[in-house]
């Protein structure tokens, strides 16, 4: 007879199944493979920016205090985001359909401003003559096109976010979606979140005027 | 063979432990900016404080508000160790960057 062990767990029929490895629903695997595939991505490309500005002898500082400012103040609007998206989640647990709902729409509310300020500070760039492949200070144009890149796939990664939870949002409340759904979308969201603590300081930051 | 009764899921925290987490996520911002500032730093003594104040933030982020902290462990050892090391194995193309410094443009 072998000495291993098996962890039961009871099902809400009563009948005693093997407990799952990870004893998470597929959704939130999948979610969570999706999330490490995505890291990677984001990681991939923010080493090719670390490559450029290594291999640069020319990169230069590009950003000024205020942009700097709205970055911040970008930072702290995500970071909000993401505690009332936990709000959010929390009633979904407890069954509390509609706060959870009206959480949601909170959270697409400051994923919608953070955008807002994105697509602001890519047009006041863009009249002092940024572009993918224009840096108006005369410096390498690798910082445009890496900073546009980055923040582009980002915004991209927030847009489908915001998508994301007001379609969630809306099937939730009409009661086609569980509370899984809810804490899947979280995930993304955070994770978009997570993104930008890095995207923020290493491309904002590093390159601020100082 | 043994049977165990399964383990209970630990209890997740309350929304203030949360709202805790989120007020240390933008102290970490801010410290962040400030350390920009700071006369005293290199560019390579930022790079570093800003690389370990994000990762910082990032594992907070990960282990409460994406609640790793609250699952079982089979998950965070089948998924974080990987990451990191596939992330880590692009370390690699520093020694060439490096080299990109010392090569000289072609004269036209």
């Amino acid at each position: 007879m072998s000495d291993s062990v098996i962890a039961l767990s009871e099902t809400s029929d009563g009948a005693i199944m093997e407990e799952p490895v990870y004893a998470v629903s597929p959704k939130k695997l999948t979610v969570w493979l999706f999330i490490i595939s995505d890291a990677v991505t984001f990681g991939a490309m923010l080493f090719v920016y670390g490559y450029l500005r290594v291999g640069s002898t020319d990169w230069g500082a590009s950003f000024n205090f205020p942009s700097i400012l709205n970055g911040l103040i970008m930072t702290f609007i995500l970071l909000t985001s993401s505690l009332t998206m936990l709000a959010s989640v929390q009633a979904a647990k407890e069954a509390r359909t509609a706060s959870s709902v009206k959480w949601m729409g909170v959270t697409a509310m400051l994923g919608f401003i953070f955008a807002v300020l994105h697509l602001r500070e890519w047009a006041h760039m863009r009249t002092e003559g940024w572009g993918i492949s224009q840096n108006p200070t005369g410096h390498s144009v690798q910082f445009s096109a890496a900073y546009f890149s980055i923040t582009g796939l980002h915004l991209l990664h927030v847009t489908c976010g915001i998508i994301a939870i007001l379609v969630v949002a809306a099937k939730f409340r009409r009661g086609h979606l569980t509370a899984e759904h809810v804490v899947t979308t979280g995930l993304y969201w955070h994770f978009v979140d997570l993104v930008w603590m890095f995207v923020f300081p290493l491309i904002y930051l590093l390159n601020a005027v100082r | 063979m043994a049977v165990t009764a399964v383990k209970e899921t630990q209890r997740e925290p309350g929304f203030p432990f949360y709202i805790a987490i989120w007020a240390g996520l933008m102290l970490i911002a801010g410290v962040e900016v400030l350390l920009t500032y700071h006369r005293g730093f290199s560019t390579g003594m930022l790079l570093g404080a800003l690389l370990i104040l994000a990762f910082t933030e990032a594992a907070i982020a990960v282990v409460y508000f994406m609640h790793l902290r609250y699952e079982k462990s089979t998950l965070f050892w089948s998924l974080i160790p990987v990451t990191i090391f596939v992330l880590l194995s692009m370390n690699q193309i520093w020694a060439d960057a490096l080299r990109m410094i010392k090569v000289r443009p072609i004269p036209f």
